[in-house]
């Protein structure tokens, strides 16, 4: 099979990611709670993990990254954790709804939001657009760093700027853009960063990231045994604990660890050249085809990530995505659980097949998948 | 000097202080504390035998959160 679905996990995992989850499995206890050697083993394991992830961020508080399950939970942490009724939110027109349905949530209980434009290859435009969308009662802004449909990169380290500006907390989900592009959340603005361990930072499912940059510390969503202050039935205030109650994933922080480590050994900017130079071509052929509906112009590393999608007239994107995974090719078709970035292209009803590489997708995959297309 | 366990609030404060002393050159081992030495039950420590006015010194300016010094259980 030619895997072409990073952007919703990268497939396959590297090998040393696997050996570690493997050798996780096999030998581990509860970290956090006992004392005994093989419970500290794990705790050591865990805490490493989050030396790495905060390496990796260029961010010194180990403490201050705490393990989730996806970006998802990490958003929803942020969300939950900091707004209340009368609080006022800006996103951009391109959130996933791991953004849009907490914050629908949250409008009953008296939370608003206004949506600001994106407008893609013009960031002073789009930043524009975030300055017209804050007022008086403005509290974050969150936005994602890249579309996980159409892979427009968001000028976030303006955005940031632009909420410190106007003292509004900011928070970014960056679950597309992690292992594509660096991030430093020592020279940013980042109050919160949101992101995924099982996409561009090759760990495994089940594993995500949420890093509190700022002095902000979110209330919590969810209590419960941390395996200190037992005595006490209030939620510590230590961060990691505080967001971390009841055992963790602990094969899967490993195993991201592992990933990360893939990542960096690989170099983010050698991912990056080389998902881009297999989009590129992609994007070149595509054009040439008539039939072939592309929405964004060609690529680019200053405004997009490497995603690529694209229609096939009078076909349905899920029949195209059919035809392609009878032809031995996965894709993801539909609306990529963001219907905000299809309104923007006029995709609502249609979808888009989505191409998404990874460091593993080789050249002669993108041509197999060229010369598929061209048979529909 | 005496009392050579340092009691930290957090299993993570008690990895991240093992990692700060290790790299200023001071050992150090993670041991559980006892209810009898935490008023507020379950938490970790660090046993450091040797400068261990230093290491708490050290501790403190790297924001590790010290809840305490106490002596080691006759049992260990």
């Amino acid at each position: 099979m030619i895997y072409l679905d990073n952007s919703a996990t990268t497939y396959p995992k590297p090998l040393k990611v696997r050996q570690a989850v493997a050798s996780a499995m096999q030998t581990a206890a509860n970290p956090g709670r006992s004392g005994h050697d093989l419970a500290l083993m794990s705790s050591e394991q865990i805490f490493k993990t989050r030396k790495t992830a905060a390496d990796f961020f260029h961010f010194s508080k180990e403490e201050n990254v705490i393990f989730t399950l996806n970006c998802t939970m990490a958003v929803n942490m942020v969300l939950k954790g900091i707004l209340k009724n009368g609080d006022h939110v800006v996103v951009s027109s391109l959130e996933h709804n791991a953004v849009m349905r907490p914050l629908e949530k949250l409008t009953q209980k008296g939370v608003s939001y206004t949506v600001a434009e994106v407008f893609p290859c013009d960031n002073d435009k789009t930043v524009n657009s975030f300055r017209q969308a804050i007022n008086g009662k403005t509290k974050m802004i969150i936005c994602t760093h890249a579309s996980n449909v159409w892979g427009i990169k968001l000028p976030i380290e303006r955005i940031a700027a632009l909420a410190h500006e106007y003292g509004v907390l900011f928070a970014v989900d960056t679950a597309q853009s992690t292992g594509i592009v660096p991030i430093d959340l020592n020279n940013s603005h980042i109050d919160f960063l949101c992101t995924a361990g099982h996409k561009g930072l090759y760990g495994p499912m089940g594993t995500g990231i949420l890093i509190v940059s700022g002095n902000t510390i979110p209330d919590t969503i969810i209590e419960g045994g941390t395996g200190t202050n037992s005595i006490s039935f209030q939620q510590p205030e230590e961060l990691p604990e505080r967001f971390e109650s009841g055992t963790p994933n602990y094969s899967g922080i490993v195993g991201l660890r592992a990933g990360i480590d893939f990542v960096n050994a690989n170099k983010i900017e050698n991912i990056s050249k080389h998902e881009f130079t297999l989009i590129k071509h992609l994007y070149k052929e595509l054009s040439k085809m008539p039939k072939v509906k592309l929405y964004m112009p060609e690529p680019s590393e200053e405004y997009f990530v490497p995603i690529l999608s694209f229609n096939i007239d009078g076909t349905d994107s899920e029949n195209v995505s059919s035809f392609l995974n009878k032809k031995g090719i996965a894709v993801r078709a539909g609306l990529q659980c963001s219907p905000m970035a299809h309104k923007m292209t006029g995709t609502l009803e249609t979808g888009a097949v989505r191409i998404s590489p990874s460091i593993f997708t080789k050249s002669s995959d993108i041509d197999y998948l060229v010369s598929v297309i061209k048979k529909i | 000097m005496g009392k050579p366990l340092i009691m930290v609030s957090s299993v993570t404060y008690a990895m991240k202080g093992k990692q700060i002393l290790n790299n200023a050159g001071i050992r150090c081992e993670i041991e559980r504390t006892t209810k009898r030495d935490i008023s507020n039950g379950c938490g970790y420590s660090l046993y450091v035998p040797k400068d261990t006015d230093e290491a708490e010194k050290i501790l403190r300016e790297n924001n590790i959160k010290i809840i305490g010094r106490t002596e080691r259980s006759n049992s260990k």
